[in-house]
């Protein structure tokens, strides 16, 4: 029974209001029993403020801000209107880059480590110090070890680009970034197919199947906004998770599908396809390669197989294919972003590239478009040669299609723990923090144990942090001077940002780049680090002279963007210079050409019943801003997601705190109890369970799920595979 | 005739610094108060008062500053007044709170008489009085537990937005409610002690004694016998 | 004379419940952490039936809301020093913070919940519609930094705005969210349909209130009157009796006090 009610406007209300006659409405306003005050409020006074443009830092998404500033202090940021990509917004992380700005935990000074590693025991040193401590530290490692025994690891962030820059002229080919922790298995699986990673054109497309990609969670610009009119304007979005995600819950259909099995629905859709002829025969035989070996590939493949897998109504499955393929060109299977799930994560992204080939929707409106030429030129320069340089990588070769310029985070982990096939001994951390992002906690400890020499560089006291040698303060992206990065914004083709600095920097905090030029200065490399990111910037945009100006005014540069289809006609970047359906890449080396499908693997151990899952929350970032002091208001703690009858069968209630369990460790927190998710899987949010002392919000706080994974990898190209977990859940306080 | 001394000079500066106080504080509080179900003479009243300061919830903004700056100067009026004459404010007190037999007969009829006549208030004498009547004494025990569940309430409402935390609103709710009981209590006498004092021609020796210090003595006698008599027994002409 | 009235128009279909507008507004209004001055309700989802007679969570719903700025505002009948109060010049329900002693009756006063008492101004708070912003050009934060643009705001009074031309073109497809025996005629329109329903509360009086305007206030009234009704008597006395001495028609004590008078003046 309600105690209200949406009420309809009746028409005479309505047409009072949307008439718009002054004296109507006012008539309403005064002629009611309970008069209101007939006086006007105080005018308020515009903030005094000073607008200045920059770049949001909180994601990868980059949007273009206005910070305003008043007396010297940032007090808000507001979406730039210019910047297209964003569709003018700017979500709550933006609005916490202030809190970040401001946070108290943010580190202030260079620290050196004066107690054991993790035990937290710091004593402030100064910037000279600290440079020619690290500058001191390196050279010693590279006599020992070459200058390979030296790691750099780099987050997303604009000034990264310099890390890899001094790792070159450093000599050393062991660079990871976050990438092997996240997207790769995508990448390889789109570039096998197409020879490039497309873009989906989501706001012209009519029929999107999103599977696993959260994308009304998992921000992704212009992505999610699109989903939502695209939807308003008829399309629909078809999402396919095991968990009841926001993008679930809102989207034209959703399926529970049992997780790991997406290769099944992909390969059926595909079976539809081709035995109903619902593709387009001439550009298939000229665009494609393998047609009639992906055909018997799929023979037996059928909707009512899938269904037994998926648990997806077969009949469902066979009307999507069809609704796909009705749609198409402007229909697509949504490449996703994070593909760091399953073993044999690049072969299932395969499957979907094999889809999308069927849809023929490449530089299509609404399907899957190039990536457009920023124009950006590379500042090159010639690496030194170094005569004791090992061959390669150190994680080389370690599986069959490694990206050479990212590798694997947790091959290289493994090849620091063995010491092998060469010893690493010092880690340049910059932005990024795989004590909360990497499997196994456990590893990365282990890892750690083996170096000599660790720094890194942040602006907060992460659990990486935690475990250094050496804690150097960087500043917000506010405090910042950055050069130019270029953005791709689907069929609109790609734009330029960059930032200037909102105000000065904090503390002692300093850019990454001073940081690696000092220490170029020390080691000899100055010649590779002899400018200042404002030159940098101008030969970064020497094809377009008049594109610093335009960034001045308007925080953002539009190259000219060539319309869709220019591709047609064109080869493609393969082998076969078709679409490959058939890899034949794959097929050279030994790897399954077309995708085969494998069921999931049960659970090893029948008392560890329930598969974990990574996911997102529109609020937080991964690992880096669950300590922000506004966001850990919207997520204070990681919740335990857990299936309503699983819960009843352990006798948990909402809010219980459970301990889960699996070989790689343990945690402790509260249980959600919900209908959203399936029965054989549970869910929490990244970013808790801190172990670092400045991590207010965060330390201790909830499980870190890092600290459950199970560290795997594609075994294609060595991508993090954090989808095979499986958890054992117990009531605390349970026998 | 003689003169007998009444209010010494500390006497005379409490009452009209009460009075003028609680005059500013009035007014202020009649323009603070602006809610349909409790204006007690109308909307126009606050509107007027907040236009004094600029019209609207600003001029309102003003007034409250003025009332809780003239109330706690009020305050501390009276914590002055008891350190420089704590012998006069016991006097006072014991003075005001002795109701002896015959007081309450003698109101009545004194109320009577002067407002509808002999036909309700009857003839012949009426009772000695004391330093003060007890019309007097009423209207003071009135003033005097008013004024504390004024200040109370008051400190209540001063400290509302200041220090406060939520679950204490229903603790300042009721402190407007205790407020506005309390003002108007003591108004409603207030308006019988500025006639009796100040109007009446019976009292003008009482009243020229707020500024003298000092009544005539066959006033006195007449008016205040019982005072006269206890000062007949100490020194004569003292307190 | 024309008046604004300023309104949100919301397509609550369009809400991802990204929290964008929550963290916008307590960025730049400055709210105490705790306490929101906007919010964004989630609709449990219906269960349908699913596949194999299993039951699946069908269409969700998420419904940004706020102050709502009604036409027949509660809240401000609760207020004793009139601090909130309804502006004539653009509709929008205002609280003075110069004014606000915060007592705290305007909490509950609120169908919508959309008022709290800031733990640290320890005044009443709620959304203002951010006027200093709209003096800057800007619209409302919420607004300007949705990334679905939900949040259409405007004045309604004004054919040409964004807002009005939104409801002209949804005419009989639009609701408000009331409570169901008290229409305070919000001002917060939802397109088409929103969810969830129900949740809206009867305003409810703080009992001192109730005490002070059902009972004191009017004894309060009566007390004054009949003094002053006596004090008119007595004046009334006073000047119909003339200068015929102080004491009126007395007994003979009283006349002892006219020779004292007249001793005096010998």
């Amino acid at each position: 029974m309600s105690d209200s009610e949406t009420k309809r406007i009746s028409r005479r209300d309505f047409l009072r209001l949307a008439g718009a006659s002054a004296t109507a409405v006012a008539a309403t306003a005064v002629g009611a029993a309970t008069a209101p005050e007939a006086k006007a409020a105080p005018a308020a006074t515009a903030p005094k403020w000073e607008s200045r443009l920059s770049v949001c830092d909180m994601c990868f998404n980059r949007c273009g801000l206005i910070a305003r500033v008043e007396r010297g202090v940032i007090t808000k940021l507001d979406p730039n209107p210019k910047f297209t990509k964003s569709r003018g917004m700017l979500c709550a992380r933006g609005n916490a880059g202030v809190a970040q700005v401001y946070d108290p935990d943010r580190v202030k000074t260079p620290l050196l480590r004066v107690g054991k590693r993790g035990e937290g025991k710091w004593k402030a040193i100064s910037w000279d110090e600290a440079i020619e401590l690290a500058a001191s530290r390196m050279q010693d490692i590279a006599a020992k070890y070459t200058r390979c025994g030296m790691l750099f690891s780099a987050g997303a962030d604009m000034q990264s680009g310099f890390v890899s820059r001094f790792a070159e002229a450093f000599g050393s080919f062991n660079v990871t970034s976050h990438e092997s922790l996240c997207l790769l298995s995508g990448n390889r699986a789109f570039v096998d197919t197409f020879g490039d990673v497309p873009l989906p054109d989501v706001k012209n497309s009519k029929y999107v199947i999103l599977a696993g990609a959260n994308r009304l969670e998992a921000l992704v610009t212009p992505d999610s906004m699109d989903l939502v009119s695209s939807m308003g304007n008829g399309a629909k979005v078809v999402v396919l998770d095991p968990r009841y995600t926001k993008s679930a819950a809102l989207a034209s259909e959703w399926h529970p599908i049992r997780p790991g099995t997406d290769m099944a629905f992909m390969l059926a859709c595909a079976h539809v396809i081709i035995t109903e002829k619902l593709y387009d025969a001439t550009y298939m035989a000229e665009r494609t390669s393998g047609l009639d070996k992906l055909s018997a590939h799929v023979a037996d493949l059928t909707p009512e197989w899938a269904e037994g897998e998926t648990g997806i109504p077969a009949a469902d499955i066979r009307r999507m294919a069809r609704e796909l393929a009705a749609a198409a060109p402007a229909s697509m299977v949504y490449p996703g972003r994070r593909t760091s799930d399953y073993e044999n994560s690049t072969q299932i992204r395969r499957s979907f590239a094999i889809v999308n080939a069927l849809l023929g929707n490449y530089d299509r409106p609404g399907g899957l478009v190039p990536a457009r030429p920023a124009g950006l030129k590379k500042v090159a320069f010639e690496p030194p040669w170094y005569d004791d340089s090992p061959p390669g990588r150190v994680d080389a070769k370690s599986v069959p299609l490694l990206f050479d310029d990212e590798g694997s985070f947790v091959l290289t982990r493994e090849a620091v723990i063995k010491g092998a096939p060469y010893p690493i001994k010092g880690w340049f951390v910059y932005k990024t923090n795989p004590m909360a992002t990497a499997p196994e906690r456990r590893k990365t400890r282990e890892m750690i144990d083996q170096l000599d020499f660790m720094v890194v560089v942040d602006i907060a006291m992460s659990d990486t942090a935690w475990m250094a040698d050496l804690v150097l303060p960087a500043p917000s992206a506010m405090e910042r001077q950055d050069p130019v990065q270029a953005l791709q914004s689907g069929a609109e083709g790609a734009c330029l940002v960059w930032r200037d600095p909102v105000i000065p920097p904090l503390y002692e905090s300093r850019p990454v780049f001073d940081i690696l030029k000092a220490l170029a200065g020390k080691l000899g490399l100055a010649e590779f680090f002899d400018f200042d990111i404002p030159a940098y910037r101008l030969k970064q945009l020497a094809a377009f002279p008049e594109a610093a100006e335009i960034l001045k005014r308007d925080g953002v540069f539009y190259p000219p963007n060539p319309p869709l289809g220019g591709t047609d006609g064109q080869p493609f970047k393969t082998p076969s210079q078709k679409i490959e359906l058939f890899c034949s890449r794959y097929a050279d080396m030994g790897l399954d050409p077309l995708p085969v499908y494998q069921p999931p693997k049960a659970s090893p151990d029948a008392a560890r019943k329930f598969r974990l899952v990574v996911g997102r929350s529109a609020c937080i970032t991964q690992g880096s801003s669950t300590n922000n002091p506004l966001l850990s208001e919207f997520e204070p703690e990681n919740l335990l997601w857990l299936n309503e009858d699983a819960a009843r069968e352990l006798g948990v209630r909402q809010g219980d705190v459970v301990q889960v369990e699996s070989p790689a460790g343990k945690g402790e927190l509260k249980a959600l109890v919900t209908p959203k998710i399936r029965r054989d899987t549970v869910y929490m949010l990244s970013g808790f369970g801190s172990i670092s002392g400045g991590l207010t919000h965060t330390r201790g706080v909830g499980a870190s799920i890092v600290e459950l994974m199970e560290s795997r990898f594609d075994s294609i190209c060595g991508n993090s595979a954090i989808h095979e977990t499986f958890l054992s859940v117990k009531k605390k306080g349970a026998a | 005739m003689r003169s007998l001394k009444r209010h010494d000079a500390s006497d005379i500066f409490i009452h009209w610094f009460n009075a003028a106080c609680w005059l500013l504080l009035l007014l202020s509080g009649l323009g603070l108060i602006k809610n349909e179900r409790l204006n007690p003479l109308g909307a126009w009243l606050p509107d007027a008062l907040r236009a004094l300061f600029g019209g609207g919830s600003a001029g309102g903004a003003v007034l409250l500053v003025l009332h809780e700056v003239v109330g706690v100067l009020w305050v501390l009026g009276f914590l002055a007044y008891l350190a420089v004459n704590a012998r006069g404010a016991k006097y006072f007190l014991k003075e005001i709170f002795s109701v002896r037999p015959g007081d309450l007969s003698w109101l009545v009829r004194k109320m009577g008489r002067m407002t509808v006549g002999p036909l309700l208030g009857g003839r012949g004498e009426l009772p000695p009085q004391g330093y003060y009547n007890m019309g007097q004494k009423a209207f003071a025990q009135a003033s005097v537990a008013g004024g504390l569940a004024i200040v109370l309430s008051g400190a209540v409402l001063l400290l509302s937005d200041k220090l406060l935390p939520a679950a204490a609103t229903p603790l300042i709710g009721w402190a407007v409610t205790l407020h506005y009981l309390a003002v108007g209590l003591v108004f409603a006498g207030l308006l019988v002690h500025i006639y009796m004092a100040a109007i009446s021609p019976e009292e003008k020796p009482g009243f020229r004694s707020m500024f003298t210090g000092s009544v005539p003595e066959d006033y006195a006698r007449h008016h205040h016998g019982l005072w006269v008599e206890a000062l007949g027994k100490d020194d004569p002409g003292s307190k | 004379m024309s008046t604004q009235k300023l309104a949100m128009v919301i397509d609550s279909a369009k809400c991802i419940d990204c929290k964008g507008c929550m963290a916008a507004c307590k960025q730049a209004n400055g709210v105490s952490r705790g306490v929101w001055r906007n919010w964004i309700k989630e609709a449990m989802p219906p269960l349908e039936n699913g596949p194999a007679g299993s039951k699946k969570l069908g269409h969700g719903h998420f419904q940004p809301g706020a102050c709502m700025h009604c036409d027949e505002p509660s809240c401000i009948q609760a207020c004793p020093t009139g601090a909130t109060y309804k502006s004539a010049a653009d509709g929008t329900v205002v609280i003075d913070p110069k004014l606000c002693i915060g007592c705290g009756n305007c909490i509950k006063a609120c169908p919508y919940g959309a008022r709290f008492r800031d733990p640290v101004k320890r005044i009443a708070d709620k959304c203002n519609y951010c006027p200093e912003r709209r003096a800057a050009g800007l619209a409302p934060a919420c607004v300007d930094t949705c990334p679905t643009k939900a949040r259409v705001f405007g004045d309604i009074n004004d054919p040409g705005s964004d807002a009005a031309k939104l409801l002209a073109a949804n005419q009989g497809r639009v609701v408000r969210v009331i409570a169901k025996q008290k229409d305070t005629r919000p001002n917060m329109y939802y397109l088409a349909s929103t969810a969830p329903d129900g949740w809206a509360v009867q305003p409810v009086d703080p009992l001192s209130f109730d005490f002070l305007t059902a009972f004191v206030a009017p004894v309060v009234k009566w007390a004054v009157g009949l003094s002053g009704l006596g004090v008119l008597a007595m004046l009334g006395r006073q000047l119909l009796a003339g200068a015929g001495g102080a004491h009126g028609p007395g007994g003979s004590a009283d006349g002892a006090d006219k020779d004292a008078k007249e001793d005096h003046h010998a």
